[in-house]
């Protein structure tokens, strides 16, 4: 093929986007509508997508009409147990539990999604471009991603937030890390088995340029993992920030945190039990909200996708 | 495929439990002793044998032992990091060589130095030349006999320079150290030093030690010491493992009484407390100051709680703007209350102090010039100095989880001022980076184990203090040290150290807040141990009743 | 297929390289030092230069670096700075801690997870099936350092049942090895036995609507045929992945349930030499944890061809 050759097919490459580009986008739009039926036609979806709204609107709105300010200290009525006056008790400086539960649904919430949406932006550019070109550049970022895979998640994170300083951005940063090889995996599997069909290899041998094929063909097919993968890290990244939290690194006091909130609950179970309980309830329900709905939607996009989904690191 | 692939399942199912057995077989080594079997062996007067390093099998003849014995559990929160006594800094290696080795003097039970491998001790005219007399009965645990030697040869280590003791400091106005005979030791004093045996005997810090451990290497991993226990192995399953030392220089007392014990490592504090109401250990190093309340009905739990001489305190950063205004660190000083900081990080097992040395000991001084949460005069102060806005950054760690409490109490208490705390949490590694390079507002943290009031202020608020990071500079608080550290005269210094607390107080050079309590606690076999005003943790006059 | 194996160890050293510079750098990125650690608050210029100088720290990091791993070929991966006893002594002792736990919550986790994800599939809808699934969603919902402590206040402090922490070697006392083993093995095993649940529920599922078992359905075969002729071999492939990926994450990942139940394991090990900054070890404790890890990958990898023959390796 001359040069001349292949400017031409370019140029009616781009005059005619429809050629090649039709089919797989109508079924992605189609398959989006039947997603969305699919998923509210599952009930635990349609549960976790409740529980999600009442924290989402937790958080919005939470800070407005909480009963009592969060910091405020109070020594005499501390440890107190569930009252109408603190439905979820008093903790160790006479704080009100419910107050900081439902504040605290700020700091999971953007801890979770920034997290993630952190991995995502590292994980999926190095998986496409591993699994699209191939070659010396997939096995050089592969081999980085499955060293970062193999280190011992929650030891990463502490060396990163050791590095960087405990606080929520750096562990925002740090679970970010911790989970960017995961979704590098899987989007560079979906790159490989959508690499082989037919409207690639089509699209290929119109001349399409690399970075078209890429954004039009690929990124479109290989969102249904991706997506999945999202809902479920969610929860994996609560359970991560909890865990850090746990070991005094992560949210800085005395902003209230459920994984530290939950933490300092551990001191006092004996007495005080409610301030472990309630920041903890909280966790399980958010952890398993975004769990009921990854999986509604893996059931619904992707029933195939299995391998690295679910491989939850425990803390 | 189908059923070739059934037998594969089949196999690899016999593989990993295979595996599973082998690992199971392949960690050798002893459990850790959770009481029941070895005691009752040892307290019924037969022979326990206990395997020592390197596969040698040391045999205690317990029909010797007196009544009380057997082995006692001792459950640790953080775990020792080397058994060197000159090397360590951690109270948890403390609390173990504490029974292990020996010091030529140490505290009493009021804490005053009493003779322990020194009988008796002259002090020259010119107060430059210190004699002691050594012990000649003392043996070191591989039986080899203590002599004057083994003294000059540990101080000489701990002031080699190159060598990097932790604690050479102490051995500042030391200048020579000789063997005048095999018991007799003399102390050549660059100046008079009134506090020289609290220098050399306050802990095990100043341990002697034979050269023999040093020169083969094996003084981390196989100490030798001349104490009631010998080390007998160290493993992260076991423990420590330490048993009676027969040769017990108080061995004609009858002393120590325990066949053993055993130092485990339990690191959270409510798991720790729950071993010990179960039985699985004898003692434990705290409880949780929450926790006292509810055991205070408990059978099954002795807690004794003694004043103790630690301090809280939390120092502003005098190398900066607004701190190293006195008025701004008066101002911060009067808007807290100090009362609630204790009473919230430590529920009522500690006292609110202005000073650093509590109340009830010789060296103590009764001065709290500040009223609690006058935020009036705090408020004139800050105006005086013209600063508003103010926010500070207070450096805590999660390793001592009481100062990120007191910082979240002191948040709310200046909040009334319109001064802002911003809390940095950080382990405590960093904390120890940013207090030295002075990268902090304001750091808090406790002194523990101070007995002389040397220990209190010298290196804290001498501006040449190894341990003065907040910059404090007073000249005249200077020469007060300088004076009271020579003064031979009791009374006469315990006048000057008065004089610098005062300055030190009044112009916030740290800010104390309280002293705590000591606490340990044991079950109901457990007798004869005593909650030490130093947290030294001793177990040579402790029995067990089972 | 040797060829294969031989290639496969040669990226695991490469990887472990890998994880060597990364760490090292890591640990030297990070505020204070293990001098001034050792120190603690009683902190003395002389002293601290004293004993970095004694501990080769005041070289350039790079030298340390080449310094390390020099040694390193060599199997001595030094002496830790913090107590002073080498590495390799210190691994040796935490690993068995380590294996025996992850073993263990393994053996918990197969035992929840094969037989009830089969009967979960083959009764999919029913109320066993409901309940469950149910079960392993909260399952993986709730932290395992909150399921650990709910246990240790249950089984130890209200019925008194089990130790609530330590370690116990098989050899000492078998009964104690697994009193003290069950606490810890049930709060990890369990959430590894709900994904694994899931895995198995949803493989034999997947093989259940397969032609081959409508086929053998025709045929004439009996339900149980079905299942262990057809069905299962099928979906014995999938589940062999998750498994070893969950036995990776046992082995490398259960630094918090170690500090709950004072298990003296790798984990821990490494927690602490973090905190202390003794990177000899962390290293030493990090190289061990990704080198089991990714053999374990590569076991996972074999076996996966040896169940299944149309597994190339090329």
């Amino acid at each position: 093929m001359t040069s001349g050759d292949e400017g031409l097919a370019r140029g009616a490459q781009a005059s005619d986007p429809s050629h090649d580009a039709g089919a797989p986008i109508a079924e992605h739009r189609s398959r989006t509508h039947a997603t969305v039926e699919t998923v509210l036609r599952n009930r635990l979806a349609v549960a976790g997508l409740v529980i999600l709204a009442v924290l989402v609107l937790a958080a919005i709105i939470g800070p407005w009409v909480i009963p009592y300010e969060i910091n405020e200290i109070d020594i005499a009525n501390r440890l107190t147990g569930p009252s109408t006056d603190h439905w979820f008790g008093t903790d160790e400086l006479g704080r009100d539990v419910f107050s900081r539960v439902v504040v605290g649904a700020r700091v999971s919430l953007v801890v979770g999604f920034v997290a993630v949406g952190i991995a995502l932006i590292l994980g999926v550019p190095i998986g496409l471009i591993s699994g699209f070109y191939g070659g010396a550049t997939d096995s050089t970022l592969m081999r980085f991603m499955d060293i970062l895979f193999s280190l011992p998640a929650i030891l990463l994170a502490i060396a990163i937030l050791a590095v960087l300083g405990p606080g929520i951005v750096n562990a925002m940063i740090a679970i970010g890390i911790v989970y960017t090889p995961i979704f590098a995996r899987i989007t560079r599997g979906s790159v490989l088995t959508i690499r082989q069909s037919v409207f690639v290899r089509a699209a290929e041998s119109l001349g399409a340029t690399n970075n078209r094929i890429l954004r039009t063909h690929i990124l479109p097919n290989v969102m249904a993992p991706i997506i999945v993968q999202t809902s479920l890290s969610l929860a994996f990244a609560i359970l991560a920030e909890a865990a850090l939290s746990f070991l005094g690194l992560g949210v800085q006091p005395p902003e209230p945190a459920w994984g530290r909130m939950l933490a300092e609950g551990r001191s006092f179970f004996e007495q005080a039990p409610w301030m472990a309980i309630f920041p903890g309830l909280a966790i399980v329900l958010t952890v398993m909200a975004f769990n009921f709905v990854g999986d509604g939607l893996r059931d619904a996009l992707d029933p195939q996708q299995r391998s690295v989904i679910e491989s939850r690191g425990v803390g | 495929m189908n059923g070739t692939s059934r037998s594969r399942i089949g196999m690899l199912v016999m593989m990993i439990l295979a595996i599973a057995l082998i690992v199971a077989a392949c960690d050798s080594g002893e459990s850790v002793d959770t009481g029941e079997t070895t005691t009752t062996a040892a307290s019924g007067g037969e022979t326990t044998t206990t395997a020592g390093e390197g596969g040698e099998d040391t045999t205690t003849t317990a029909a010797a032992a007196p009544e009380g014995g057997g082995i006692l559990i001792a459950a640790q929160g953080a775990e020792p990091d080397r058994l060197d006594p000159h090397l360590t800094s951690a109270y948890a290696s403390f609390q173990v060589l504490e029974n292990v080795y020996d010091t030529l003097v140490q505290p009493g039970p009021d804490l005053s130095m009493e003779p322990a491998l020194a009988e008796s001790w002259e002090i020259s005219d010119d107060n430059l030349t210190w004699t002691f007399t050594l012990r000649s009965d003392v043996v070191w645990h591989n039986g080899r006999a203590f002599t004057a030697d083994d003294v000059v040869y540990s101080y000489d280590r701990i002031m080699d320079p190159d060598f990097g003791a932790n604690n050479a400091f102490r051995f500042a106005s030391i200048e020579e150290v000789t063997a005048v005979d095999a018991t007799t030791v003399a102390i050549q004093l660059s100046r008079p030093t009134p506090n020289l045996l609290v220098n050399i005997g306050a802990f095990k810090g100043m341990a002697i030690v034979p050269r023999e451990i040093v020169e083969d290497g094996t003084i981390d991993t196989n100490p030798v010491g001349t104490g009631p226990f010998r080390f007998v192995s160290s493993s992260p399953d076991q423990g420590i493992v330490l048993e009676r030392n027969p040769d017990y220089w108080r061995a004609s007392e009858g002393l120590p009484y325990l066949d053993g014990v055993t130092f485990i490592q339990i690191p959270d504090p409510t798991v720790k407390l729950t071993n010990l109401r179960s039985g699985e250990v004898d003692w434990v190093d705290t409880v949780p100051p929450q926790q006292l309340a509810a055991l205070e009905g408990d059978s099954s739990v002795v807690v004794q709680r003694v004043p103790g001489g630690d301090y809280h305190y939390f120092a502003l950063n005098q190398n900066r703007e607004p701190f190293n205004d006195v008025r701004v660190r008066q101002a911060i000083a009067t808007a807290i209350n100090r009362e609630e900081i204790a009473e919230a990080a430590q529920f009522g097992a500690a006292t609110a102090n202005q000073t650093a040395i509590p109340a009830g000991t010789f060296w103590s001084y009764d001065y709290a010039p500040f009223t609690a949460s006058d935020t009036a005069a705090a408020t004139a102060l800050l105006e005086e100095a013209g600063v508003s806005d103010l926010t500070i950054e207070f450096l805590v760690t999660s390793d001592f989880p009481e100062t990120v409490t007191q910082a979240q109490v002191i948040a709310a208490q200046l909040d009334a001022i319109g001064v802002g705390v911003e809390i940095r949490d950080v382990d405590f590694s960093t904390w120890l980076d940013a207090q030295g390079g002075g990268d902090f507002d304001a750091f808090m943290l406790s002194w523990i184990g101070n007995i002389d009031p040397d220990d209190f202020y010298y290196a804290q608020h001498h501006s040449t203090g190894g341990f003065n990071f907040q910059g404090y500079n007073s000249p005249e608080v200077d020469q007060l040290l300088d004076a009271a550290r020579v003064e031979t005269d009791q009374n006469a210094r315990k006048a000057l150290y008065d004089q610098a607390a005062t300055l030190i107080v009044d112009e916030a050079s740290y800010t104390y807040l309280y002293n705590p309590e000591n606490i340990n606690a044991w079950g109901p076999q457990v007798t004869g141990y005593e909650v030490r005003g130093d947290n030294a943790i001793r177990f040579v006059e402790t029995q067990l009743q089972r | 297929m040797t060829g294969y194996v031989l290639r496969r160890i040669g990226q695991m050293v490469l990887a472990l390289l890998g994880v060597s510079i990364i760490v090292f750098a890591l640990i030297h990125l990070v505020p204070g030092d293990p001098v001034r650690t050792a120190l603690g608050t009683r902190f003395d210029q002389e002293v601290y230069e004293a004993l970095r100088a004694r501990a080769g720290l005041d070289q350039p990091i790079v030298v340390q670096y080449f310094t390390w791993l020099g040694n390193a070929v060599t199997g001595d991966l030094g002496v830790s700075f913090r107590s002073g006893v080498p590495v390799t002594t210190l691994l040796l002792q935490r690993l068995p801690a380590t294996i025996t736990l992850a073993f263990a919550a393994l053996f918990v986790a197969l035992v929840v997870a094969i037989p009830l994800g089969i009967v979960s599939a083959i009764r999919s809808g029913s109320r066993l099936d409901y309940a469950a699934t149910a079960t392993s969603q909260v399952a993986v919902s709730v932290p395992d350092f909150w399921a650990g402590i709910m246990y240790i206040l249950l089984f130890s402090l209200v019925l008194s049942w089990l130790p609530p922490s330590g370690y116990v070697s098989f050899f000492e006392d078998p009964l104690e090895w697994a009193r003290h083993l069950a606490l810890p093995a049930l709060t990890v095993g369990l959430i590894s036995g709900s994904i694994i649940f899931r895995f198995v529920r949803s493989s034999v599922l997947e093989a259940l609507n397969q032609d081959y078992t409508r086929t053998a359905r025709a045929k004439g075969l009996t339900e149980r045929q079905v299942i262990w002729r057809h069905v299962m071999p099928n979906a014995w492939i999938p589940i062999v992945t998750v498994v070893g990926l969950q036995l990776g994450f046992l082995l490398s990942g259960v630094i918090v349930v170690e500090v709950i139940f004072a298990w003296p394991g790798l984990g821990r090990l490494a927690l602490l030499s973090v905190q202390d900054r003794d990177f000899t070890v962390l290293q030493g404790a990090v190289l061990l944890i990704a080198f089991m890890f990714l053999l374990i990958n590569l076991v996972v990898d074999i076996v996966y061809g040896w169940l299944d023959p149309r597994v190339r390796y090329d």
